[in-house]
C-alpha cells in the first residue's frame, strides 16, 4: 500500500502583517525578544480552471498572517477559514537571527503540542506553528522562516485503495447536510467527527470522540478536518497532527480510519461533484504502547528554493517614501 | 508629489457631501447606501467576498462600522496581461465591454488588450489623462507617457534589475540538517521557480507562476463610486513590487489610471488602485445596456401572465394610485412604469466587477460567471 503523503503547509503574509510589526517593533516591543502568540488562519484547499487551457490548478496550501495576527483576542477568522496559532519570535540583529538554536525552539513548540494532546486532550493547538522573524527597519527587509511541527508517523500510515471523491463514499443529501451542520457551529471548526446514521450524518468535535463514536459501529465513523490542501492525492499538512492526536488517546479504535478531507466550503452546484476527498488510512505495527513518548516532528518551511532556509519579503518598493515618490506619477 | 496629490484628494472627499439621492441609472454614481446594499448582495451570492472594518481611525462614518469595505483573498492570477497574445482575433474576443452601438472608437473605454489599432494611440486617448487631476498642471502628454514608460517594467524588458527582491539578500543559512528526511511529506509537484521579471516574455504561458492578489472595494466620496484596490503576491507569496503588480494591468490602464497609493482604510498600507474618475461614466453605459436587457425581460416576463388574468390586470393599474403618497418619484406615469423596475442596484457591484475584470483580464475577480 502506498504512504500516505501531506501536502506541507505554505506560509502567505499579507504586508499589513509587515506594517502592523514595524509599528510593534517601534512603540511596544522595543529591544524585547521575547515570544509573543500570533494568529492566522487557512481555509478549504481551491482550485482554479484556467480558461485557456482548461486545467484545474490547484492553489497552495497556504496559511494565512495579516495584520489582526497580533490581537490575539480581537482576531477574527476570515469567513470561512478556521483558526491557527503560533509562536512568534523577533530577533533584534540577523546575527542572532542565524544564531537562533533552531532546534531546541522546535522541540520546544513540538512538545507543547504533544502536552497539550495528552493533558488536555484538546485539537486547538494540533496546526500551533513557529515563526522566528528579523525586521530590518531601515530597509523595509523582513527575513522570516515558518515551522510547522508534524508528528511522524512511525510505521507511516498508509492508504487502502485509493483517494477518491467523497460523493463516492457519501451521498450528496449527506455531504449538504455535513456542510449545514460545519456552518451552524459557534467557532468554525477544524477537526470534526463524522457519523453515519442509516441516511442522516451528525457531525461533532473530536474532544467528544468516545461519546460520539460509541455503539458506532467503524464502518460508520469517519474523521474529518477542514483540508487546505487542494491536490487530489495529498491531504493537507493538519491531518498529521489529527492522526497523531488519535493514535495516542485511542490506540485501540484506530488503527484503521475513514478520513473525510473536507473542501467544500460552499455547497456544490446540482450535477457538479463535491471537491472533498475520501481515503481510508491504515497503520501497521501494533505499537499502541508507543504513545507516551512524544513521537520526532518535521515541519520547517522551505524557502523559494526548495531548501531548508528563511525566506525574505522586500517591503521596500512598497513602504519606502522614496521609492513611492520615484514611482508617482 | 504623490504625498500632497494624495492629501489633497484626501481633504477633497472629505468636503464632499455624502451622496443622499440614488442616481445610479442616471449617472452610475451610488450612494454610500446603495453601496452597502449592493456589498450585501455580492457577499451573499458570492461568499469569497467579505466585508472588513478596516483600520479604526480610518473609519468612514457614512458606513456601518462593520462594513467599510469588501476583500476577497487570494484570487489566482495565472498570467500576465502583458503576455497576452495580440492577435486581432483574440482582441476582438476578449472586447468585453463595447458600448457604444455607432462603434465610435473613443468610447472603447475597457478594452483588455492594449490596442494595436492607429486611433488608440496617445493623442486620441488624450481626454483621458487630462481627467486625472495632476498637480504638475498642463503638462505635455508625451512627456508623461515617456517618462512612465521608463518605469513600466513591462514594456521595457529587462530593466527590472533593481526592482526585483535581491533574494541573494537572504542570509546564507540554510540548515538542512534541521530535519531528516520525511517519507510523508508531499513533495512539491512542481519546484516553483523564481522567475524575475525580465523573465516574463520568455516564461509567458508558463503554469507555474501562480501569482495571487488581495482585492479590496471601497466606497470613494468623492467621486462616489466603488474603487478596487490590489495587492498581490509572486508565485512564492512575496509581495508585489509595483512594476509587477503592472504586468498583470491591461497596458491601456497601467499607465494611465492605475497607481499606487496610501489604502484609505489603514495607517501605511500601500496598494495599487484603478483610479475611479471615470467609473461612473463606465457604469452610467454598462447599466443603461443592462437595464434595458433586463426591461425587456421584465416585459416579456410579464406580457403573457396580464392577458391571462385581466383581473391582475385591474388590480395592478390601481398600484400607481395607491403609491403616489408614498412618494416614489417618477415612475408614477403608468402601470407598465411602476411594474417594471429595470436593473437594481444590488446588481451594481456585479456589473461592477465586471468592468474590473477587464481592467485586470488575467486576475480571475469576477467569480460572478452565472450572471
Amino acid at each position: 500500500m502506498p504512504i500516505v503523503q501531506f501536502t506541507p503547509f505554505s506560509s502567505i503574509i499579507q504586508p499589513d502583517f509587515w506594517h502592523k510589526l514595524t509599528n510593534l517593533k517601534i512603540d511596544v516591543l522595543k529591544l524585547s525578544d521575547d515570544a509573543l502568540t500570533v494568529s492566522g488562519s487557512y481555509s478549504t484547499g481551491r482550485t482554479v480552471k484556467d480558461r485557456e487551457s482548461g486545467q484545474e490548478i490547484a492553489l497552495g496550501c497556504t496559511i494565512a498572517l495579516g495584520d489582526g495576527a497580533f490581537d490575539e483576542r480581537e482576531f477574527g477568522v476570515p469567513q470561512g477559514s478556521v483558526r491557527a496559532n503560533g509562536t512568534f519570535k523577533n530577533y533584534n540583529t540577523i546575527e542572532d537571527f542565524k544564531a537562533a538554536d533552531k532546534t531546541s525552539l522546535f522541540n520546544q513548540e513540538a512538545e507543547k503540542i504533544w502536552n497539550q494532546i495528552l493533558t488536555t486532550r484538546s485539537t486547538a493547538l494540533l496546526t500551533h506553528f513557529l515563526l522566528i522573524t528579523y525586521a530590518d527597519l531601515k530597509k523595509y527587509k523582513y527575513y522570516y522562516w515558518f515551522a510547522f511541527p508534524a508528528f511522524v508517523a512511525k510505521p507511516a500510515w498508509e492508504l487502502n485503495g485509493e483517494w477518491k471523491g467523497a460523493g463516492g463514499e457519501f451521498s450528496s443529501s449527506q455531504l449538504g447536510s455535513i456542510h449545514t451542520q460545519l456552518k451552524l457551529q459557534k467557532e468554525p471548526l477544524a477537526f470534526f467527527l463524522v457519523r453515519t446514521d442509516t441516511q442522516d450524518v451528525s457531525i461533532s468535535p473530536v474532544e467528544e470522540y468516545e461519546t460520539f463514536f460509541a455503539n458506532t459501529p467503524s464502518s460508520a465513523q469517519t474523521i474529518a478536518f477542514v483540508d487546505p490542501s487542494a491536490a487530489p492525492d495529498s491531504p493537507g499538512w493538519p491531518l498529521r497532527n489529527l492522526l497523531a492526536y488519535l493514535r495516542a488517546l485511542y490506540p485501540a479504535t484506530t488503527s484503521t480510519v475513514r478520513v473525510l478531507c473536507w473542501r467544500d466550503e460552499h455547497p456544490v452546484v446540482e450535477g457538479l461533484e463535491w471537491r472533498s476527498r475520501f481515503g481510508v488510512l491504515e497503520v501497521g505495527g501494533a505499537e499502541a504502547a508507543a504513545a507516551v513518548t512524544r513521537p520526532q516532528a518535521v515541519g520547517w518551511e522551505k524557502n523559494p528554493q526548495g531548501k531548508l532556509g528563511p525566506r525574505a519579503a522586500d517591503l521596500a518598493p512598497m513602504m519606502d517614501p522614496k521609492r513611492l515618490a520615484e514611482q508617482a506619477v | 508629489m504623490q504625498a500632497i496629490q494624495s492629501h489633497l484628494f484626501a481633504v477633497r472627499e472629505y468636503l464632499s457631501p455624502v451622496l443622499k439621492e440614488s442616481k445610479f441609472k442616471e449617472h452610475g454614481r451610488i450612494t454610500p447606501e446603495e453601496f452597502v446594499a449592493a456589498g450585501d448582495f455580492l457577499v451573499y451570492k458570492f461568499p469569497v467576498w467579505t466585508w472588513e472594518k478596516g483600520d479604526a481611525s480610518k473609519s468612514r462614518d457614512f458606513l456601518p462600522a462593520d462594513k467599510q469595505y469588501l476583500v476577497t483573498r487570494g484570487v489566482p492570477c495565472l498570467r500576465r496581461a502583458t503576455s497576452l497574445a495580440y492577435t486581432d482575433a483574440d482582441e476582438d474576443a476578449e472586447r468585453l465591454l463595447n458600448f457604444t452601438d455607432s462603434g465610435a472608437e473613443g468610447d472603447e473605454w475597457v478594452e483588455t488588450h492594449a490596442g494595436r489599432k492607429p486611433n488608440m494611440d496617445s493623442a486620441q486617448n488624450a481626454g483621458v489623462i487630462d481627467d486625472i487631476p495632476d498637480l504638475d498642471g498642463p503638462q505635455d502628454d508625451d512627456d508623461v507617457a515617456a517618462r512612465i514608460g521608463g518605469l513600466s517594467l513591462a514594456s521595457s524588458g529587462g530593466a527590472g534589475t533593481t526592482e526585483t527582491p535581491d533574494l541573494d539578500d537572504i542570509p546564507d543559512m540554510e540548515e538542512e540538517d534541521l530535519e531528516a528526511g520525511d517519507e510523508a511529506t508531499a513533495a512539491p509537484k512542481t519546484t516553483p521557480a523564481v522567475i524575475d521579471a525580465s523573465q516574463v516574455e520568455v516564461a509567458k504561458g508558463n503554469l507555474l507562476q501562480v501569482r495571487t492578489y488581495d482585492v479590496m472595494i471601497t466606497y470613494d466620496k468623492y467621486y462616489q463610486t466603488p474603487r478596487v484596490w490590489l495587492i498581490g503576491y509572486d508565485e512564492n507569496r512575496t509581495p508585489l513590487t509595483p512594476s509587477q503588480i503592472f504586468q498583470d494591468i491591461s497596458a491601456d490602464h497601467a499607465n494611465k489610471t492605475v497607481t499606487i497609493e496610501p489604502f484609505i482604510h489603514s495607517a501605511s498600507l500601500q496598494a495599487a488602485s484603478v483610479h475611479p474618475c471615470k467609473h461612473a461614466s463606465v457604469m452610467k453605459k454598462v447599466i443603461e445596456r443592462m437595464n434595458n436587457s433586463v426591461v425587456e425581460e421584465q416585459l416579456a416576463q410579464r406580457k403573457p401572465s396580464g392577458s391571462t388574468t385581466p383581473a391582475a390586470k385591474d388590480t395592478k393599474k390601481k398600484w400607481p394610485f395607491g403609491r403616489k403618497s408614498s412618494g416614489i418619484g417618477k415612475e408614477e406615469k403608468s402601470g407598465e412604469d411602476e411594474e417594471i423596475e429595470g436593473m437594481r442596484v444590488d446588481f451594481y457591484l456585479v456589473v461592477f466587477l465586471k468592468f474590473i475584470a477587464s481592467i485586470v483580464p488575467t486576475i480571475e475577480v469576477d467569480s460572478t460567471t452565472s450572471f
